[in-house]
């Protein structure tokens, strides 16, 4: 709500606080103001000039006027206005005058002819082309006939541009202030100054009518439905006073029939719609919800398809407006209207939100209802609306209001304690204080010791609890003057739960290999989702998603990495060491599920480029390598490894990882297939590795039992065998193992080799063996004998060769 | 020429030649020369029949003196000789030092983990539990258990993605109090926690709107909590992120899990309060939103409101970073352009 500082001071005393101030004070206390805008600021010698003369200028769309400005001469000025004419009172901005966006106004010749100034349309000192009046929107601006305006006098205040308009940006509970009297209410406690907020006296002049006209409400659309009748009326601009109102909250003006009710929304925060009387010949109203797919065109022309949630006004039988949203077309007052009825009423506010929503067509009345209004202040609208009506459009007031449906809200009564509000505030507020501060909000409080009772009035709907009140007395004593304090509580022992510990330890020691940490969408393509993944299971699937490439939950964390490595990858950003630890989502048993994942992505060389030229490209083993490290940092062992196809992965360079036969995660290179699709990807060799956290955890220990290192000395062997190339390294260590005996520490790989000097279909593998007896001197011996042992299985169980 | 001649001119002769040795070597040839068993100083001994017997006692003494004179000089020009030999050595083997190392790879947190650790650390140490709930929410806990009632338009489907009716991708991490509030047994202690993690809204993404982002979200209630409690809290997240000469203030807000309902600004850190494009011209920077738990939303979780109250509190991670860091688009934190994340590796504490 765009509040007047001009109006609110009819209101409210503030005349000796600074602006600047008092926006801050509301913001502070009330409600945020987002801008204090001051329309004239910037602009200079912009005055009031009278066309005296104005010719065409052959040959061009210009004219060429005589002014009087106020100026020891008459100015001659070009305007390339359409509608420039004699005898019109128009805005000048004079020689070293200035406009909007700073622009500055020089004597000069516009096609040789001499022009000492410029006559000026509203947008161009500094009107948002929105509030213009549509006459003036492709033209200059003409003062009404009857302006109170002299040439020479600055036009800031007959524009209503020496305002200054608070932007109220204000949250959905305070609607109240949607309105010059629930602004005026705020501002007044705010500034604890009396509020003067009159009452309407009206004298109705025209002929009964509600008995001959019927309506058929549907009272859980409409709980609230007024009607007022008016005829004899002349349809017209409205005086510029209201006009200026109008623009400086934002809204255009239209004609003195709908100005007014838009007058009278800004003063009491109730919508109001006027129609044509002729639109209801039948004499009858009705409102009731839409039929699907009932053509409707509203009054700014746009043509809607009606919905069955949709509430309508109908004149018996068809829509003429979209209740609370927008009046219809059909039901338009015109210029040679006479006779008006005018709509006051309450409709419920999801419906309103959600017709405004579905037709994309929020409207200053949408607003408002959506949020609620004033229950109360209904006949005051008809009645401020009927008076404004009578003198400025010449309206005969019929007499009497349909009131077409008329519900009434139970009064709230909050019953409440000094010491409750005072405990929650963390203050000592005594009770006479508390009355003042509900005096300056003008709500009615009663104190019996320390019992309070505050009866609410219907403008603050949004207040009925307790601790609503102690909000209200909180903002207005202060949040300012409210001591800042550490909670004096218990001892409680911070920290995190062990299943984060335990994903920390984790993040810790993959950024300690140099990954750096990346966090990806959670929603993806269900393609995306699927992929890197040994099962896919049932999708977590948005109902009704953005896009397609955001529909479902991933099941993955790899697809959010490879977007990653394409988006670097076009930016020739090729060194990638990326990691990403969070969740992978699904549904089992219309049971959701989430698991915590960890995903490493390497591309590129293990040294950056280095002069030494050591371009080692990362390969399996070495992002393998950073997968084992890991497994010693965590405690884990007995991983295994096994080959296997795995979706997105490369067919014969991939494995899936196991522990005690669970699968924990695959780790291999990114398929080809992939990365050839891919513009960006294509020609990129990238690893890779997903661990699922939730089964890690399961095997990730802590607390170290201290053991010394050996006293013994150890005994090392080399071993050097042929075999079979279809037979694995685990294959051949685990007979080694089995046939080492007990003082076997260690068994490393120390080469492999398969080509040119070994017989095809065989390849040489070459380990090395320590030994250590923790409590004796090892004997070679001893050692010889379980290499022994270790060949003849090695020949027995595999048909090795020993070298 | 007698003995002591012979000694005197041996003396010469030695020195010169122990001088004269330049390698190891050739200094070993006069060492054999000269102390060697067959050496010089050995023939006089052997010719030591030839002097008087009143004299031999004499010469032995004047040969050994020799003798150690010789030996130590020897050992000293060994000594010269290996050291020359080190430094050529070393002069050999030198490098540029102003070569660059080579370089492997450095790890990094993420920005809004920078953040979010940081004030997990704050939080850790004032005795606050961290939480963390399910993304994939119900209706349940994210609205009904709020205090957000049917219809409220945060439960639009314009506004959440829903998977069903019930079933949702949290809109705010509030859902999280709602769950620790069912199972806290207050006779066991107050409830501290912070509860972070992913929140989920429909909205397009752009500058400044992002489908996805992270928030915290706190909470403390017991019997004896009050709004003091609740600004003295902010005021030390406010100072503590953005600055201790940081100005902050609070304004009435509104959400439907808190009331009274606040939200913190502090003072502008690009202008200190003087008016920029960074605060609109406001001179103040929304960092927080607040307040003090609903009744209503105790009483759903089972706590009697009369008895207990407390705070809550909510922060948006991404916006917190983005105003500690300056980053003027937050989809920034999603695109994982490695430029963009590997600035912050100095970051973390």
């Amino acid at each position: 709500m765009l509040v007047s500082y001009n109006w609110l001071k009819e209101f409210v005393d503030i005349d000796d606080l600074d602006v600047n101030d008092l926006a801050e004070k509301i913001t502070r206390t009330g409600v945020e103001i987002a801008d204090v805008a001051h329309p004239m600021a910037g602009l200079k010698k912009l005055v009031v000039g009278y066309v005296e003369e104005c010719v065409a200028i052959e040959g061009t769309h210009l004219h060429k006027t005589l002014v009087d400005a106020g100026q020891d001469e008459k100015l001659q000025i070009v305007c390339g206005a359409p509608n420039v004419a004699a005898g019109e009172k128009v805005i000048v901005a004079l020689h070293g005058a200035r406009i909007a966006g700073g622009h500055k106004i020089k004597r000069g010749k516009i096609r040789g002819i001499e022009s000492n100034g410029m006559i000026c349309g509203l947008q161009e000192i500094g009107f948002n082309e929105s509030v213009v009046p549509s006459e003036f929107v492709d033209g200059i601006y003409v003062f009404p006939a009857d302006a109170d305006v002299k040439p020479g006098e600055d036009v800031y205040e007959a524009l209503g541009m020496d305002d200054y308009i608070f932007d109220f940006d204000i949250t959905p509970n305070r609607a109240d202030t949607l309105s010059m009297e629930g602004a005026a209410y705020e501002v007044g406690a705010i500034v604890d100054k009396p509020v003067k907020i009159e009452p309407v006296v009206l004298k109705e002049d025209g002929a009964a009518w509600t008995d001959s006209f019927s309506a058929e409400i549907d009272q859980k659309l409409a709980p609230k439905y007024y009607l007022r009748k008016f005829s004899g009326i002349t349809v017209k601009p409205s005086p510029l006073w209201m006009q200026t109102r109008l623009w400086n909250a934002g809204i255009r003006p239209i004609n003195n029939v709908v100005d007014i009710t838009n007058y009278v929304m800004l003063l009491t925060g109730l919508p109001m719609h006027a129609y044509d009387a002729r639109t209801f010949k039948d004499h009858q109203i009705g409102v009731r919800l839409a039929e699907k797919g009932e053509k409707f065109t509203l009054l700014s022309d746009k043509k809607i398809e009606l919905d069955a949630q949709d509430i309508v006004i109908t004149d018996g039988t068809k829509p003429v407006a979209l209740a609370g949203v927008m009046g219809g077309l059909n039901s338009e007052i015109q210029p040679d209207t006479t006779d008006v009825y005018l709509e006051v009423g309450v409709f419920d506010p999801t419906l309103i939100r959600k017709a405004a929503l579905r037709h994309a067509n929020r409207t200053e009345a949408s607003s408002r209802f959506e949020k609620g209004v004033n229950w109360d202040n209904l006949e005051k609208a008809e009645n401020m609306a009927a008076l404004l009506l009578r003198n400025e459009a010449g309206a005969t007031v019929a007499q009497g209001i349909l009131k077409a449906a008329d519900q009434q809200k139970e009064p709230t009564v909050i019953k409440t304690t000094v010491s409750y509000i005072n405990k929650v505030l963390g203050t000592e507020i005594s009770a006479d204080e508390m009355k003042r501060i509900f005096d300056r909000l003008n709500f009615e409080s009663n104190f019996a010791g320390d019992e309070l009772t505050v009866n609410v009035p219907a403008r603050r709907w949004d207040l009925a609890i307790p601790a609503d009140l102690v909000e209200e007395v909180g903002r207005l004593y202060g949040y300012d003057n409210i001591k800042s304090t550490q909670p004096l509580l218990a001892e409680t022992h911070g920290g995190y739960s062990e299943a984060e510990t335990k994903l920390r330890r984790v993040k810790s020691i993959v950024q300690g290999q140099g990954l750096m940490e990346a966090i990806s969408y959670s929603l993806t393509s269900p393609e995306k989702a699927h992929a890197f993944v040994k099962e896919a299971k049932a999708d977590a699937k948005i109902k009704m998603p953005l896009n397609s490439s955001r529909s479902v939950m991933r099941q993955n964390l790899l697809e959010g990495l490879l977007d990653a490595a394409s988006y670097n990858f076009a930016r020739k950003e090729n060194e990638l060491f990326l990691f990403e630890q969070g969740r992978t989502y699904d549904r089992e048993g219309g049971e959701f599920h989430e698991h915590e994942h960890l995903a490493a992505l390497y591309s590129g060389h293990v040294y950056a480029d280095n002069w030494q030229h050591e371009d080692r490209e990362v390969d399996f083993y070495f992002v393998k390598g950073q997968l084992e490290e890991l497994f010693i940092s965590l405690g884990i062992k007995g991983v295994s490894y096994r080959a296997e196809a795995i979706s997105g992965m490369h067919l014969t360079r991939t494995a899936g990882i196991y522990l005690d036969g669970e699968y924990l995660g695959m780790i291999g290179m990114i398929a080809p297939s992939l990365t050839f699709l891919d513009k960006t990807l294509r020609g990129h060799e990238i690893y890779a590795y997903e661990l699922d956290l939730d089964v890690l955890s399961k095997y990730q220990t802590q607390g170290t039992k201290a053991v010394p290192a050996p006293k013994f000395p150890a005994i090392e062997r080399d071993l050097s065998i042929l075999v079979s190339d279809n037979l694995t390294n685990e294959d051949v260590e685990k007979v080694i193992r089995e046939n080492a005996g007990k003082y076997l520490t260690k068994l490393q790989v120390i080469d492999v080799y398969q080509g040119e000097h070994i017989e095809s279909g065989k390849k040489s593998l070459a380990y090395n063996l320590t030994f250590r007896n923790d409590h004796d001197t090892l004997t070679d011996s001893v050692v010889s004998k379980a290499m022994e042992t270790i060949s003849e299985a090695l020949i027995a169980k595999l048909g090795a060769n020993i070298r | 020429m007698d003995l002591f001649d012979k000694l005197v001119e041996l003396r010469k002769d030695g020195l010169a030649k122990i001088k004269e040795a330049t390698d190891e070597k050739k200094l070993n040839e006069v060492r054999v020369e000269l102390v060697g068993k067959k050496g010089e100083l050995t023939k006089i001994l052997h010719s030591m029949k030839e002097v008087a017997p009143d004299k031999r006692r004499e010469v032995g003494q004047r040969v050994n003196e020799l003798r150690d004179l010789f030996n130590e000089q020897l050992d000293g020009t060994k000594e010269e000789i290996l050291k020359a030999l080190a430094q050529k050595k070393l002069e050999e083997e030198r490098i540029d030092v102003t070569l660059p190392g080579k370089r492997g790879h450095v790890g990094s947190k993420h920005p809004i983990y920078l953040i979010l650790d940081d004030l997990e650390a704050l939080f850790i140490g004032m005795g606050y539990q961290v939480v963390q709930g399910p993304e994939i929410e119900t209706d349940h806990y994210v609205f009904e258990m709020m205090n957000l009632p049917k219809d409220h338009p945060a439960r639009d489907m314009q506004e959440t993605f829903y998977i069903d009716s019930e079933n949702l991708l949290r809109s705010q991490t509030s859902g999280d109090q709602a769950r620790v509030l069912e199972k806290h047994d207050f006779a066991k202690g107050p409830l501290k926690m912070v509860g972070p993690g992913k929140v989920y809204r429909r909205d397009d993404d752009d500058a400044t709107h992002s489908h996805q982002f992270m928030q915290m979200e706190g909470l403390v209630v017991d019997k004896h909590v009050t709004m003091g409690d609740l600004k003295g809290t902010l005021e030390m997240i406010a100072k503590h992120v953005f600055g201790a000469d940081r100005a902050t203030r609070l304004r009435p807000s509104y959400f439907p899990f808190t009331e009274p309902s606040v939200e913190m600004d502090v003072s502008c850190f690009n202008c200190d309060g003087k008016g920029c494009p960074i605060c609109k011209y406001t001179g103040w920077i929304e960092v927080l939103g607040a307040g003090m738990v609903h009744p209503n939303v105790l009483e759903n979780a089972g706590v009697d409101s009369s008895v207990y109250g407390g705070f809550a509190f909510g922060v948006g991670l991404d916006r917190f970073a983005i105003l500690k860091y300056g980053v003027d688009d937050i989809r920034d934190f999603y695109t994982n352009d490695v430029r963009f994340l590997g600035q912050f590796r100095k970051e973390d504490k």
